[in-house]
């Protein structure tokens, strides 16, 4: 894992993207804006599956509305992100808040969510959410409060 | 500058800033505020473009994201107010700060007009180029703070 690290912080782009004023902000515009859309688009579906703003539009609506957009910005997230882990890679494969939004909260995160968009095309196509749908969307909505508040306490190590 | 030296040494503002627990929660709600106010803005101006949700009805989908977005700005604006307090001598006289300041002020003003005119919007035979200029002006401006955002720490760590 170590020479992976040294070996992806060590690629020209990399190090002139770490080293660069000017670069270096656009790529955590990456991140940060993809997971604006991301994110966002990810709570405002289970929002709607805990019954808010039930009258508006159904969660199969909201979800045709926003999906390809929240994998858009998923896309967008992970590619931002994922340069920025490069630029320090030796730092952040020895941080425990890293390990364990990437090894653990996030795959559980992704794979509710995957779970989540399915099973809204037969739990949402009335008004009234199921109770497990209720529930499902109340524990995605944890999962990813809990990611960002991982990702917040990576700096602290 | 006087004010901002008062602010900073006030002794909760130092007790919050000190304390890595109390500030990563400040620092959450910041991010989470900040998820909701870009990103719902961005759907709706990415809907009015025509390049989300164009089977979905316009209003009914302004309606359900708007007070997200709200409840996002109160959101941002409190933590924000709390992360200023801290550094509030060092961030006052960085220009990138106050860029940051107007940018958010030209986006909240361009959001509500946005918010204001989507109904009128939907109800035309097509929405006209104005209303997608001024989508594409409100998500340069929330992209644009977020650029000025990453900035400010950066300049801090200068000084």
């Amino acid at each position: 894992m170590e020479s992976i690290a040294h070996f992806l912080q060590n690629l020209p782009l990399i190090l002139w993207l770490g080293s660069s004023d000017h670069a270096y902000p656009f790529v955590q515009l990456t991140h940060f804006g993809g997971l604006s859309l991301w994110v966002s688009t990810c709570l405002m579906l289970d929002i709607r599956l805990l019954g808010f703003g039930k009258k508006l539009l159904t969660p199969a609506k909201l979800l045709d509305s926003i999906f390809v957009w929240n994998w858009i910005g998923l896309a967008i997230a992970v590619t931002g992100g994922f340069t920025l882990f490069c630029i320090a890679a030796g730092n952040y494969i020895v941080n425990p808040a890293f390990e364990v939004k990437i090894y653990m909260i996030l795959p559980v995160a992704l794979l509710t969510h995957i779970f989540v968009q399915w099973k809204t095309r037969e739990w949402g196509q009335t008004e009234e959410t199921p109770m497990v749908a209720k529930l499902a969307g109340g524990f995605e909505f944890l999962l990813w409060m809990s990611v960002m508040t991982a990702a917040i306490w990576i700096p602290n190590y | 500058m006087a004010f901002c030296r008062w602010l900073e040494n006030l002794p909760w503002v130092v007790e919050l800033t000190g304390n890595a627990v109390q500030i990563s929660l400040v620092w959450l709600f910041h991010f989470l505020g900040f998820i909701l106010v870009v990103g719902t803005t961005a759907v709706v101006d990415l809907r009015i473009l025509g390049l989300a949700g164009k089977q979905q009805n316009l209003t009914a989908l302004a309606k359900f994201l708007f007070p997200w977005t709200w409840l996002g700005l109160f959101f941002v604006t409190v933590s924000g107010f709390l992360m200023f307090a801290g550094y509030a001598g060092q961030e006052y006289p960085a220009g990138v700060f106050w860029i940051k300041l107007g940018v958010f002020f030209l986006a909240v003003i361009v959001g509500v007009i946005v918010q204001k005119s989507a109904p009128r919007w939907d109800h035309m035979s097509a929405i006209p180029t104005s209303a997608k200029a001024i989508a594409v002006l409100s998500l340069v401006l929330w992209f644009g703070m977020i650029l000025a955002s990453v900035e400010v720490p950066a300049f801090i760590a200068c000084i």
